[in-house]
């Protein structure tokens, strides 16, 4: 006798991974099946299946241009963020803890202005004073940067309380272990796997960001892949399928890996 | 002197971090909000009022309106998912799995998501073609993926695993010894998390109402893909105005609009501090 | 009558076994303590009783009936956690209040109840705190008190003093025993502090390793302990070389009885059964003596080995480190286990 409550949960999870699934098998049916959907019968539904959308896209000058473009935002941003939160946290935990709320509040701010308000915020300012500044696309790495503190910091702050950084630092002050070496020697080669994950992060959000980059007119991935689809809907469907995929996969990899070591990842951010 | 020497090595460190939340964060935001109160260069709420009037103040009402019925109702489904995933081991497969859907999808938007639903839904979509063979007609029905309905569809998507994410340390928190001694006192579940569970969930629940809602209302690039052009929604208001200014006038009501919204947001996090210092004066003993 | 009898208990993890052949008798309002060392089975058993464990094997009968197949909910056993179990959103009352709510009782009745049970813990004047502002023995009164709120027939404690402070464990203990025998509650108290057990229960099961080593009064497990682990695990022992010689076993001089069987073996003998008399030719040598505030205890070493004894105040006071003694032993049926 199956009760009620397991037939209710039963069917809650049926029609939720329906609900998740569907879009996606969707989005490739339509990438990658030759028969457009109003000449779709069920006869032909097995007909037409092939990669060939995918052999367009990647013929496509533009996608290439703007691939590029993307991955190279990917590898500027983490290393900007890095740069930027590694030692400060670090710094913070080990040394300042009375600063931490301060820097916890800080990161949170960044979240406070939504992507379309700051670039708003961009018109106000560099627009009128320093135009030029914002000709190269390379200065969105600094928007996406501020954008990624709260999910960085929060992963780098977990790992360093983990392993108890500021003991650490305490025996190395007792061994003669100056700061900068502490840093270097023993807080990095600890730190792997919160800078992995938010490397994969970073890197499947900027491979995605469309708002900053369409509105500051650079033409990156994502921004290219909306005028692509417009003349080639099947190559467009099936790349932007493919990015999901691969940013799915590196992500669900790096967020199973951090589990195994212990770490809770708050993707919130908050 | 020796002030400065102790702190020099505190202000290397923070340097980076302070010059780029300066100059690419606090920089642009009070000038947006400075800006947004000045009107032919004096102090003025000319363009606070006339931001929230007319087609713009149905904007912020239709986009409050998506928010609120994608917050609540990914609200309601992503804690459902946290109390019934709860009782599995943190090791589990099952665990893993969700945990690592949860951190994609939440961050998952935009176009892809937005092609995903049109592929399914829109007029040339599979499944608008399977229930047309059923004989129902979406379109005859009203739905239609650039209205409020089919908006909400799509927002949920993601909203859902954001509250996943949100409740699942909080009920992972709850201590089985609450669940067991109710037990032992003859409690049933739904007895239990209605006198026990749900009340000590609440404040998170609520935060995580408060980010959903948040969440929905900055949403840019999905509402961008998914709609036709007219700005109903407060976001493509914004770029609306953005990209068609020329004219003065027309910039500063942008100000205004972001303003105003930043009010709501800056609102909403107070809101969620206070409300979780409440958690942790509970769960922390 | 509700006397609690486990019967041939087992429980198997996939390979791993938690209890094997546990059986243990518990009498109509009888204290019983379940102690061993971690990992021993003794938490899982109590867990099988309480009914959030379902065992591999063995019958379970509370007051003659098979309970197995009850659910824990139905079952009505008192329980008191380790961890405070006391739900945070409610005040003192509320927790105490909420079994009497489940059961619908009428608000008079149990407004009444819950103020019964306020003064019977001396807590009444902490009735409309929350959980956090009380202190961890506090708490863990008015887990006891919500606990007994329905007149249980078992009571069951999981460890409820490990997370407590020394001297607030000592008094909770003691308050735990005396609201025991005024309710004439059967209880089965878990823990692998041997003081804590062997303070306040009628009969003691120590176990190890998913099985009863052994079963009976305190008394009787500390002076007659069956095997070397009961006679280590409750109370110190020294643990002296012994030979057979006749009919008698040898040990540091005096003649005790012993089993038969073999001949060269492992004496226990408790500190306090080790008689010092200073003498030129004694076998031992004091090494330190030591102030314990109600006794002395001596720490001495014959052959090379170290031996304690604990001696009364009065009697240890013409010994003075360096010295030899002469030792005797005052048990005459000591625990010998052959080596």
């Amino acid at each position: 006798m199956i009760s009620v409550g397991k037939l209710a949960r039963t069917g809650f999870w049926i029609l939720l991974i329906g609900y998740f699934l569907l879009p996606m098998l969707a989005m490739a049916r339509f990438a990658f099946q030759t028969i457009p959907t109003f000449l779709l019968t069920t006869e032909n539904v097995f007909q037409g299946w092939g990669f060939g959308s995918l052999t367009v896209a990647f013929q496509d000058a533009g996608v290439i241009k703007s691939t590029i473009l993307s991955l190279q935002l990917c590898a500027t941003t983490i290393a900007l963020t890095f740069f930027v939160l590694v030692p400060l946290t670090t710094y913070v935990e080990v040394s300042a803890p009375k600063l931490k709320p301060w820097l916890t509040g800080a990161t949170v701010a960044t979240w406070l202005v939504p992507p379309v308000a700051l670039v708003v915020g961009v018109a106000a300012t560099f627009r009128q004073v320093i135009p030029s500044f914002l000709t190269s696309p390379f200065t969105l790495t600094f928007f996406y940067s501020l954008w990624m503190l709260p999910f960085t910091y929060r992963a780098i702050d977990g790992q360093l309380r983990l392993i108890g950084a500021k003991n650490l630092f305490e025996a190395a002050q007792s061994v003669g272990c100056g700061p900068i070496t502490f840093f270097f020697k023993v807080i990095l080669p600890n730190l792997k796997s919160s800078l992995y994950i938010s490397a994969s992060l970073i890197f499947a959000a900027v491979l995605g960001e469309f708002t900053f980059a369409s509105l500051l007119l650079k033409q990156t991935m994502p921004v290219y892949l909306w005028s692509f689809q417009s003349s080639q809907a099947r190559a467009g469907f099936a790349l932007a399928l493919l990015v999901m995929v691969a940013t799915a996969l590196i992500l669900g990899f790096a967020v199973a890996r951090m589990r195994k070591r212990g770490l809770n990842f708050s993707a919130t951010g908050i | 002197m020796k002030k400065i020497r102790k702190f020099a090595p505190a202000l290397i460190v923070a340097a980076p971090f302070v010059i780029l939340m300066s100059i690419f964060l606090i920089w642009p935001t009070l000038t947006t909000i400075g800006k947004a109160f000045i009107h032919e260069d004096e102090f003025s709420f000319f363009n606070m009022a006339r931001a929230m009037s007319g087609t713009y103040r149905d904007s912020f009402i239709t986009t409050a309106q998506l928010s609120l019925i994608t917050s609540l109702i990914g609200g309601g489904i992503g804690l459902l998912m946290a109390i019934l995933l709860r009782s599995l081991p943190v090791e589990s497969k099952s665990r893993t799995l969700a945990d690592s859907w949860s951190a994609v999808a939440s961050q998952l938007g935009g176009l892809p998501l937005a092609f995903a639903f049109i592929a399914l839904l829109g007029t040339q979509g599979i499944l608008t073609k399977v229930l047309g063979a059923f004989g129902i007609d979406l379109v005859e029905l009203g739905f239609s993926l650039t209205g409020l309905a089919g908006w909400a569809l799509v927002y949920l998507y993601f909203q859902i695993p954001l509250m996943f994410l949100i409740m699942t340390p909080a009920v992972s928190a709850l201590r089985a010894s609450w669940f067991e001694s109710a037990t032992s006192m003859g409690a049933n579940a739904w007895q239990f998390w209605r006198s026990v569970g749900i009340p000590i969930l609440l404040p998170t629940i609520v935060t995580g109402f408060v980010l959903l809602f948040v969440n929905s209302f900055s949403a840019y690039a999905t509402a961008y893909a998914l709609s036709t052009g007219a700005g109903q929604l407060i976001p493509l208001q914004i770029r609306f105005i953005l990209q068609g200014n020329v004219i003065t006038g027309e910039d500063e009501l942008g100000f205004a609009i972001v303003t105003w919204a930043l009010l709501l947001l800056a609102l909403s996090l107070v809101a969620v501090t206070l409300l979780q210092r409440r958690v942790s004066r509970w769960t922390e003993q | 009558m509700t006397d609690v009898q486990f019967k041939n208990i087992t429980k198997h993890y996939g390979a791993e076994v938690a209890l094997s052949n546990f059986s243990l008798s518990i009498n109509s309002g009888e204290l019983v303590s379940i102690l061993g060392p971690s990992g021993c089975g003794k938490t899982t058993a109590l867990r099988i009783l309480a009914g959030f464990i379902q065992p591999t094997g063995g019958a379970l009968l509370v007051g003659g009936q098979e309970i197995l197949d009850l659910p824990a909910a139905k079952r009505g056993y008192g329980m008191v956690f380790q961890s405070y179990s006391l739900f945070p959103n409610m005040t003192t009352s509320e927790n105490i209040e909420f079994p009497l709510k489940l059961r619908k009782i009428d608000a008079a009745a149990r407004a009444k109840r819950v103020n019964e049970l306020l003064d019977l813990i001396n807590m009444a004047e902490h009735a409309q705190k929350f959980p956090h502002q009380l202190s961890g023995g506090q708490q863990q009164r008015i887990a006891l008190a919500r606990a007994v709120a329905l007149e249980p027939p078992i009571l069951l404690l999981d460890e409820p003093l490990s997370a407590l402070d020394a001297t607030v464990r000592d008094q909770l203990r003691d308050e735990i025993r005396s609201l025991q025998k005024r309710l004439g509650i059967t209880t089965v108290f878990v823990t692998h502090d041997q003081q804590e057990a062997m303070a306040i229960s009628d009969r003691v099961a120590v176990m190890r390793s998913g099985q009863v080593e052994q079963l009976g009064s305190p008394r009787e497990l500390y002076q007659n302990p069956k095997n070397s682990f009961v006679a280590g695990f409750v109370g110190i022992s020294n643990q002296i070389k012994s030979t057979k010689i006749g009919d008698a076993w040898k040990v540091l001089g005096s003649s005790v009885s012993g089993p038969a069987g073999f001949n060269t073996g492992v004496a226990f003998i408790r500190p306090e059964d080790i008689k010092i008399t200073p003498s030129p030719t004694g076998i031992a040598v004091i090494e330190e003596i030591s102030f314990l505030g109600s006794f002395v205890r001596v720490f001495m070493s014959v052959d090379g080995n170290r031996v304690i004894a604990d001696l009364q105040i009065s009697e240890a006071e013409k010994l003075n480190t360096g010295q030899q003694v002469e030792l005797t032993i005052r048990d005459a049926n000591p625990l010998i286990e052959s080596i």
